[in-house]
């Protein structure tokens, strides 16, 4: 039976939020759950407008991803254009410093990670973050970021590579 | 080295998902709903039941605009199959109820037109009209595809007056099967198990013998 689009709903949209919540990691805004549930809504709306024109044999997770990846690097975008860096920095030091349960080193080298991801080109942080937050395999992420599977690849193992290095300093 | 880079690569890793981590429940929780009231105003809504009947098991949806789809002889899968994607669909007797409360009539030899609001907005306006002028066709009697044409002013258009029954999303209560060829054959029928059920509801409604 064909996949009616309330399944798409039940089945992906918990993983989407999460995907979308993570790209806006370093989002200067001061609501990263709100933005993030705006953007969900906005990947189901887009869906639901594109779905009657799907092959039957397309993988739905790998397109929902798709157009969330648009979705969200558009508002990064939007985001980045109308205010500084500094306000980032800022709010990414608010976001942590609230957690109060965590040691002041381990909050340090947090903070150290998130700046780091969120200074990775868009397309390593999209790969990293699908490869090893969202759990896709590598013909999948292919198909998201309209890349090669060797391209996923590379973008994920330079994406590493970085934070390794940067971690070790 | 190179296991050693991996064991640094996998640290890595772990310190990404430790420092990234995921959403609250509760924020999953609030966008889920939020996306289900968008889709309940959005999307077309679908009620459908299903009832025993004398052909199998009968089923009929209703959409907002009235009754849009009966189906007997096949399974639940390959009756919901039929509906848009999009569609909501939602198991409701109640919302059948009355269409049911008809065909039930209609099986016992009590009722021999039906009185209930059809939704045919999934059909072009040929079909539409084919399956109107259908309508006119009084229980007990047969027309064949050339008469039901030339009601409708094309006398060549046995065929595509044929291929217009077949996409009746509602048998029986448009009665199709009154419909047959000009040789007194019976010729085709999509509902349930094909032309054994449209002999069968021709014997009914004392058509046929």
């Amino acid at each position: 039976m064909a996949l009616r689009f309330e399944e798409l709903i039940e089945r992906h949209h918990d993983e989407i939020f999460a995907y979308v919540w993570r790209l806006l990691a370093g989002d200067r805004s001061s609501d990263r759950k709100t933005e993030a549930e705006d953007l969900v809504q906005e990947v189901y709306l887009r869906a639901y407008r594109n779905f009657s024109r799907l092959r039957a044999n397309t993988n739905h997770r790998a397109w929902l991803y798709k157009i969330a990846t648009n979705c969200a690097y558009r508002r990064l975008r939007q985001i980045h254009n109308g205010r500084g860096k500094v306000a980032a920095l800022a709010n990414v030091a608010a976001a942590i410093g609230s957690a109060s349960d965590i040691s002041a080193s381990q909050r340090e080298i947090n903070r150290g990670v998130r700046f780091l991801v969120n200074q990775l080109p868009a397309k390593q942080k999209a790969c990293v973050t699908l490869r090893y937050l969202q759990d896709l395999d590598y013909p999948e992420i292919a198909q998201v970021l309209g890349c090669s599977q060797e391209s996923a690849r590379a973008n994920v193992y330079q994406a590493i590579r970085r934070l390794r290095l940067a971690l070790e300093k | 080295m190179t296991t050693r880079t991996r064991r640094t690569d996998h640290a890595v890793v772990k310190q990404l998902r430790a420092t990234l981590g995921g959403p609250a429940q509760s924020a999953l929780a609030h966008s889920r709903a939020r996306v289900a009231r968008w889709l309940t105003d959005q999307a077309p809504l679908i009620q459908w039941g299903e009832m025993s009947s004398p052909l199998g098991k009968l089923y009929a949806a209703v959409s907002g605009r009235g009754l849009c789809a009966v189906d007997f002889g096949h399974g639940e899968a390959e009756f919901l199959e039929r509906f848009h994607p999009r569609a909501r669909l939602e198991k409701n007797p109640q919302s059948v109820e009355r269409v049911m409360a008809q065909l039930s009539e209609y099986f016992a030899g009590k009722r021999s037109r039906f009185d209930l609001p059809v939704d045919l907005s999934t059909l072009t306006q040929f079909q539409k009209t084919v399956l109107e002028v259908t309508c006119r066709i009084a229980p007990g009697e047969v027309w064949t595809y050339h008469r039901v044409a030339e009601a409708l002013r094309r006398p060549r258009s046995s065929r595509p007056v044929g291929q217009a029954l077949a996409r009746n999303p509602v048998p029986i209560v448009i009665p199709c099967h009154r419909v047959i060829a000009s040789n007194g054959a019976l010729r085709g029928y999509s509902g349930g198990s094909g032309l054994k059920a449209k002999r069968w509801l021709l014997q009914l409604e004392g058509a046929f013998e």
